[in-house]
C-alpha cells in the first residue's frame, strides 16, 4: 500500500516538473514550429540568474520572479536576434526541420559554456523556500513535502493562467491564430513577428519557473537540465506538441508510467519507458493524443 | 573522348578517389591516418543523415543508437562467432538496417517532430539497455579488434594505416552504392515524396513502404559507420554512443548541405577539425582552468552557429550564389 | 548543371589534396624517447573537464599539476622540469580514445598519468597503442581490476584498490559488525557498480535487496521511492550506497525528507563517502554523523596527519581557491609517486627504464595511504586494501569503533588479512629524495 500511494505521489512530483518543461516546449513550437533544444541552457540559465538573487536578496520569491522575467527577456532576444535572421536564410524543403535544430543545440552549448565561464563546473545547491521533510500520514512520514506540494500548485496555477491567457484575451487569440496559419493572421492585421517573440518569452519564463522549481530537489550546474529537457521533450510529443493541455497530460502520463515502472519493476526502466510510451501513443495516435489538426506534416 | 554512362563515370570517380586516398595514406602521419579514419567514418554517417533527411525528407534524433545496434553486431560476429572484421562489418550493416526496418514500420510513417521525438527517446534508451545483457558486456563493453594487419605488408604498416584502408574502402563501396541508389528510379521516388507526399501518394507511389525503405538504408549505412566507429576505438560499449554523437551528426549534415551526397567527406572533415582547431586556440592562449576547460565547448557550438547562420543550406548553396553574382 | 558538378567535384578533390599537404608538413620530429628534453618531462593526462563526471574528477589535473608546480620550483626532477597537458575526454569513450593518440602523436608525451575511467580508458589504452608504443600508463584513477592483467596492459599501473577489493571488505565488515541484519545494496548501473555487486557476492555477502540504477535518472522523487521501498524491511537494516556522491547526497536527503535517517545503517563506498562534498551538497551534519564509509587515505580533514598537511599547503600555494578535498588528496599523492618514480628511472630517462623502476622500487615510494603498494615485477597493482571508518557530525571519518584496523585482499577470491604496513612518512616539504 504504502508502496503504491509512494508511486502516485512520485508520479506527481515528477510530472509537475516535465510539465513546465514541455509547456515550455510547446509555446516555442506553436509560435517558431522549433524544437527549442536550447531551452535547457536558457532555463538553466535563468536559474542561475534566480540562485544569484536568492543569494543576494534573501527572498526565493524574488529570487523566481527575476528568474522568469531573465528568461522571458532571453527567450525574446534569442527569437528576435538569433532565430529570425535564420529563418529568412533558409529555404523551404528539409533544412527547414534540420537547420533550427542545430542551430539551437549551439545555442545551448553556447549557454552552457558562458554559465561554465561565469560560475563554473562545480555544483551549487539552493535551498527550498519551505520545508522539504515529508508530510505525515496516517503516523506514517509520506514521500510529499510542503515544497512537493508548491511545485505542484505553482505548475497547475501557471497552466491555469496560460489556459486563460490564450482562451479568454485578444492576446491568445492572437497567438492561436499565429500559431495555425500565419499567412491569414498577417492579414487580419496580426503582428505575427511580435507574436512569435511573445510566445518564446513565455516558454522563457515558464523554463525560469521550472528551473526555480526543479533545482532545489536536485543540483544546479550547467547540464542540470539536459535529462529534463529530453522528458519534457518525449511528454509534448505524446501530448501533440500543439496543445498546452496536451503537454500536461503527456508529462502526467509519462510520469505516471516511468514511477510505477521503476517502483515495481526495475529502476533501470526510467529511459525504456519513455520510448515505450512513446511509441505506444504514436501508434495509436501518429500526430499524439491532444492534437488539434488532423494532420501534421510540417 | 570517349562518352561514359553517368554510372559509369560515377564508378571510375570513386575507384580514382579511392587511389588518391590510398596515396595519401602511404604519405601521412599515424595521427593523420586515424583521424582520416575517423573523418570516413563520420562521412558515412553524415552520409545515412542526409539520404534520410535530405532524399525523403524525415528527421532522425536518433542515429547514434542505429549505430550501436551496428557495432554490437559486428562486436558480437567477430567475438562470438569468431567472423572475419570484413564479414563483421557487413553484418553490421545488416543487423543495423534490419533494425531500422523493422522500427521504421512503427515510426517512418510519423511525421518531423513526431519522429524525431521517437527516435531520441531511442538514442537515450537503447545504450541503458545494454547493461541488460551480460553478452553486450555491460558498461565496460565488448572488444572490437580487427587484428593486426596482414603480415605480407611489411613491419612498418602501422595500425592506423590499416584503420585508414580498412574504413576508407568501406566507407567508399557504401558511399558508391548509396549514389546508384539515389540517382536510380529509388532516388527520384525518394526526393518526390520530399518534395510534396501528397502529389507522390497520387501518382500511385507506396509512399509509406518508400519511407520505410529509406530509413532501413540509412540505418544499415549507420550500421556500418558505428561498426567502423567502434573499430577505430577499439571496442564498443553504451557509452560511446551518446545522444550528442546524434546531434554532431545533425551538424555535419547542416555543414553539408542535406541536399546533396557530395559533400560528405566536407562534413566529416569539419566534425573531425573543428574540436582539434578549438583545442589548439586555447592552448594558445591559455587562462584559469575553468576557462581553458569551457572554451572548447563554447568555440565548436559558435561554429555550428556561424555554419547555420552563413550557409543554412550547405556550402553547394553558397557556390550558387557566387556563381549568380558573377 | 554539369559544370557545378564537376565543380563540386574539384573541390573535395582539392580539400582531400590540401588535407594531403597539411598532413606531410605536419609530420612529427620523431625522437628516440619522445616528451622528453634535456629541461623537461612532457607527460600528459585525458579527464574530463567537462561535463557531469567533471563535477566530481574534475580537480584531479589541477591538483596534480599544483604538485608538479612545486616540485618544479624546488629543481624538478633531476633538473628537468615536469609539464602537464591535460586534455579533455567528457568521460566519453570515443574522445578518451582520440584524445589520447593526441597526446601520445600529436603532443608527443612521454608517459601517461592519472587516466580516468574504466570504459574510457580500456578503450584508449589499444587504440592509442599504448602497449605497442610502450608508453608508461601510470596510476589509472579507477577501481577496475581488469587493469592489473599486465598481458593485456603490459605499461599500466593501477593506484586505486580494486572495486572488487572495497566490495569485499565492506561484506566482511558488514558480517563482522552487523550480524543478523537485512542488507540492501543499491548500486549505480555502470563499471564501477557492477565491479561492486560482483564483490559483493564473491564476499559471499547475503543481500536482501538489491537495486541498479542509471546515474544520470537518479532525481529527488525516485530516491524518496527507493528509501521507501527499503524501509519495509523491518530491524535496522544496512544500506550500501555505491555510487558517486550525488546519487549518495539524492539518496540521504530523502531519507532526512522521509524521516528515514535513524532507521539505517548507512554505508558509503569510497567514491560517495566524501563528507565535504555530501555536506556541501546540503545533506544536514546530523544526518553524517554516524555514516560508515570504506578508506585507504587518511581524512582528509585530519590536519594532524602529515601529508594532509603538507599537500593542503602546496594546494592553498599553487591551486588557488580550491578547497581541500579526497580528490585533491588522490590528485597530489598520484603526482608524488609520479614524481618518485621518475627519480627512481634515474638521470638517462627512458619508458623502458621508468617502467622497471616502478616494478623494482615502487612497493617503496612514499605514499599518503594507509595501505601498500604492490608493485613488483610480477605485479602492476598499487594499493590493495581499506580500512572501515565512521563520520562525525564535522564530516571527519574516524576509525570505526576507535580503533584503526587496516585490511588487504586481492580482486578474486583471496582472503581478508589484516595490514603490517607501516606507512613512509612524507618527505621534507613534501620533495622524494629517494631514488
Amino acid at each position: 500500500m504504502i508502496q503504491f500511494i509512494t508511486a502516485i505521489l512520485t508520479a506527481l512530483t515528477t510530472g509537475a516538473i516535465y510539465a513546465l518543461m514541455s509547456t515550455a516546449l510547446v509555446l516555442v513550437w506553436r509560435s517558431t514550429r522549433i524544437i527549442n533544444f536550447a531551452q535547457a541552457g536558457q532555463a538553466v540559465l535563468s536559474t542561475y540568474i534566480g540562485y544569484e538573487v536568492t543569494i543576494r536578496s534573501g527572498s526565493f520569491w524574488v529570487g523566481v520572479i527575476s528568474a522568469m522575467i531573465f528568461g522571458a527577456l532571453l527567450g525574446a532576444a534569442i527569437d528576435r536576434f538569433f532565430m529570425r535572421p535564420i529563418f529568412k536564410r533558409i529555404q523551404s524543403g528539409p533544412i527547414l526541420m534540420i537547420a533550427p535544430v542545430v542551430a539551437t543545440l549551439g545555442l545551448l552549448g553556447i549557454i552552457q559554456a558562458v554559465i561554465g565561464f561565469r560560475w563554473g563546473l562545480t555544483y551549487q545547491s539552493l535551498a527550498a523556500p519551505v520545508s522539504t521533510d515529508g508530510f505525515t500520514l496516517f503516523g506514517r512520514v509520506i514521500a510529499f513535502s510542503p515544497f512537493n506540494l508548491l511545485v505542484l500548485v505553482f505548475a497547475t496555477v501557471s497552466m491555469l493562467l496560460l489556459t486563460v491567457l490564450f482562451q479568454k484575451t485578444n492576446v491568445g487569440l492572437a497567438l492561436r491564430a499565429s500559431a495555425h496559419s500565419p499567412e491569414i493572421a498577417k492579414l487580419s492585421g496580426i503582428k505575427v513577428d511580435f507574436i512569435r517573440t511573445l510566445g518564446w518569452s513565455l516558454a522563457g519564463a515558464a523554463g525560469g519557473l521550472a528551473g526555480m522549481l526543479y533545482i532545489p530537489s536536485s543540483y544546479l550546474y550547467p547540464n542540470a537540465m539536459d535529462v529534463l529537457l529530453v522528458f519534457g521533450f518525449v511528454a509534448a510529443v505524446i501530448g501533440g506538441l500543439d496543445s498546452l493541455f496536451g503537454a500536461v497530460a503527456g508529462a502526467m502520463i509519462l510520469g505516471f508510467a516511468i514511477s510505477f515502472a521503476t517502483s515495481y519493476v526495475s529502476e533501470k526502466l526510467v529511459f525504456p519507458m519513455a520510448f515505450v510510451m512513446l511509441v505506444v501513443v504514436l501508434l495509436i495516435k501518429p500526430a499524439g493524443l491532444f492534437s488539434g489538426k488532423k494532420s501534421r506534416r510540417d | 573522348m570517349i562518352k561514359l554512362s553517368p554510372t559509369k563515370k560515377r564508378t571510375l570517380f570513386f575507384v580514382a578517389l579511392g587511389w588518391a586516398l590510398l596515396l595519401i595514406g602511404d604519405r601521412i602521419g599515424e595521427l593523420l591516418q586515424y583521424q582520416g579514419s575517423f573523418v570516413a567514418m563520420y562521412a558515412l554517417a553524415i552520409a545515412s543523415i542526409i539520404l534520410l533527411t535530405g532524399y525523403s525528407g524525415q528527421l532522425s534524433l536518433g542515429h547514434s543508437a542505429l549505430m550501436a545496434v551496428g557495432a554490437y553486431a559486428g562486436a558480437l560476429s567477430i567475438n562470438n562467432l569468431n567472423l572475419h572484421p570484413a564479414i563483421a562489418l557487413v553484418i553490421a550493416t545488416f543487423v543495423a538496417g534490419i533494425f531500422g526496418l523493422i522500427l521504421g514500420f512503427g515510426v517512418a510513417r510519423l511525421s518531423g517532430p513526431y519522429l524525431a521525438g521517437t527516435t531520441l527517446a531511442l538514442a537515450v534508451s537503447l545504450p541503458t539497455l545494454a547493461n541488460q545483457f551480460p553478452i553486450l558486456g555491460g558498461e565496460q563493453g565488448v572488444v572490437f579488434d580487427v587484428g593486426a594487419p596482414p603480415a605480407r605488408f611489411g613491419e612498418d604498416f602501422s595500425m592506423y594505416k590499416w584503420f585508414f584502408w580498412i574504413s576508407t574502402l568501406a566507407v567508399l563501396i557504401m558511399l558508391w552504392l548509396i549514389s546508384n541508389v539515389v540517382s536510380s528510379r529509388y532516388g527520384r521516388t525518394f526526393r518526390a515524396i520530399r518534395d510534396n507526399e501528397t502529389a507522390a501518394a497520387l501518382s500511385g507511389l507506396n509512399t509509406g513502404r518508400l519511407k520505410v525503405l529509406a530509413f532501413a538504408i540509412s540505418s544499415g549505412m549507420a550500421g556500418l559507420a558505428g561498426g567502423l566507429l567502434v573499430m577505430l576505438i577499439s571496442g564498443v560499449s553504451p557509452s560511446a554512443f551518446p545522444l550528442s554523437l546524434s546531434f554532431s551528426l545533425l551538424t555535419g549534415a547542416v555543414v553539408t548541405g542535406v541536399y546533396s551526397l557530395k559533400g560528405v567527406m566536407l562534413g566529416g572533415l569539419v566534425l573531425v577539425a573543428i574540436p582539434e582547431i578549438a583545442d589548439s586556440i586555447v592552448t594558445r592562449i591559455g587562462g584559469s582552468e575553468g576557462f581553458t576547460a569551457t572554451l572548447p565547448g563554447f568555440l565548436v557550438s559558435a561554429l555550428l552557429i556561424l555554419a547555420v547562420l552563413f550557409t543554412p543550406n550547405g556550402p553547394g548553396t553558397l557556390l550558387h550564389s557566387f556563381k549568380k553574382h558573377n | 548543371m554539369i559544370r557545378n558538378t564537376r565543380m563540386k567535384r574539384f573541390s573535395i578533390v582539392s580539400a582531400v589534396v590540401a588535407l594531403g599537404t597539411m598532413v606531410i608538413t605536419a609530420l612529427p620530429a620523431q625522437a628516440a624517447e619522445p616528451g622528453l628534453t634535456s629541461s623537461e618531462i612532457k607527460l600528459g593526462i585525458s579527464t574530463p573537464l567537462t561535463g557531469t563526471a567533471a563535477l566530481s574528477y574534475g580537480k584531479v589535473p589541477g591538483a596534480m599539476k599544483a604538485y608538479f608546480d612545486h616540485v618544479n620550483a624546488n629543481g624538478g626532477v633531476y633538473g628537468r622540469k615536469i609539464k602537464l597537458i591535460v586534455r579533455d575526454d567528457k568521460y566519453l569513450p570515443t574522445l578518451a580514445a582520440t584524445q589520447t593518440t593526441n597526446l601520445v602523436l600529436k603532443d608527443g608525451v612521454f608517459a601517461l598519468v592519472a587516466a580516468l575511467g574504466t570504459a574510457t580508458h580500456s578503450k584508449a589504452y589499444t587504440a592509442a597503442s599504448l602497449a605497442k608504443k610502450n608508453v608508461p600508463d601510470l596510476f589509472v584513477n579507477t577501481g577496475f581490476s581488469g587493469f592489473g592483467n599486465r598481458t593485456k596492459y603490459p605499461t599500466t599501473f593501477t593506484v586505486l584498490p580494486s572495486y572488487a577489493m572495497e566490495a569485499k571488505i565492506i561484506s566482511k565488515f558488514v558480517k563482522d559488525k552487523f550480524p543478523g541484519q537485512a542488507v540492501a545494496l543499491v548500486a549505480q548501473d555502470d563499471e564501477f557498480g557492477v565491479d561492486g555487486v560482483n564483490g559483493f557476492a564473491a564476499g559471499s555477502l547475503t543481500l536482501a535487496s538489491k537495486t541498479l540504477y542509471p546515474q544520470s535518472s537518479m532525481t529527488d522523487a525516485r530516491a524518496k521511492a527507493l528509501v521507501t521501498g527499503l524501509s519495509a524491511v523491518p530491524g535496522k537494516p544496512v544500506v550500501i550506497l555505491f555510487g558517486t556522491t550525488d546519487v549518495t547526497a539524492l539518496i540521504l536527503k530523502a531519507a532526512e525528507s522521509l524521516n528515514l535517517v535513524s532507521k539505517f545503517t548507512w554505508i558509503a563506498g569510497s567514491v560517495g563517502g566524501d563528507s565535504n562534498t555530501l555536506l556541501a551538497l546540503g545533506v544536514k551534519s546530523t544526518t553524517i554523523d554516524g555514516i560508515v564509509a570504506a578508506s585507504f587515505f587518511p581524512d582528509a580533514k585530519d590536519t594532524n596527519d602529515e601529508y594532509v598537511k603538507e599537500f593542503s599547503k602546496i594546494n592553498a600555494k599553487y591551486n588557488p581557491g580550491v578547497s581541500f578535498d579526497n580528490t585533491v588528496l588522490q590528485g597530489m599523492n598520484s603526482a608524488m609517486l609520479t614524481v618518485q618514480a621518475l627519480r627512481a628511472a634515474g638521470k638517462n630517462l627512458t619508458r623502458t627504464g621508468l617502467i622497471k623502476a616502478i616494478e623494482n622500487k615502487g612497493a617503496k615510494f612514499a605514499s599518503a595511504a594507509l595501505v601498500p603498494l604492490n608493485y613488483s615485477p610480477t605485479s602492476h597493482i598499487g594499493y590493495n586494501g581499506y580500512w572501515m571508518g565512521q563520520l562525525n557530525a564535522k564530516g571527519e571519518l574516524k576509525p570505526f569503533g576507535g580503533t584503526l584496523s587496516v585490511v588487504t585482499t586481492d580482486s578474486t577470491n583471496g582472503p581478508i588479512t589484516p595490514s603490517t604496513y607501516k606507512r613512509i612518512s612524507i618527505p621534507k616539504n613534501g620533495i622524494p629524495t629517494n631514488s
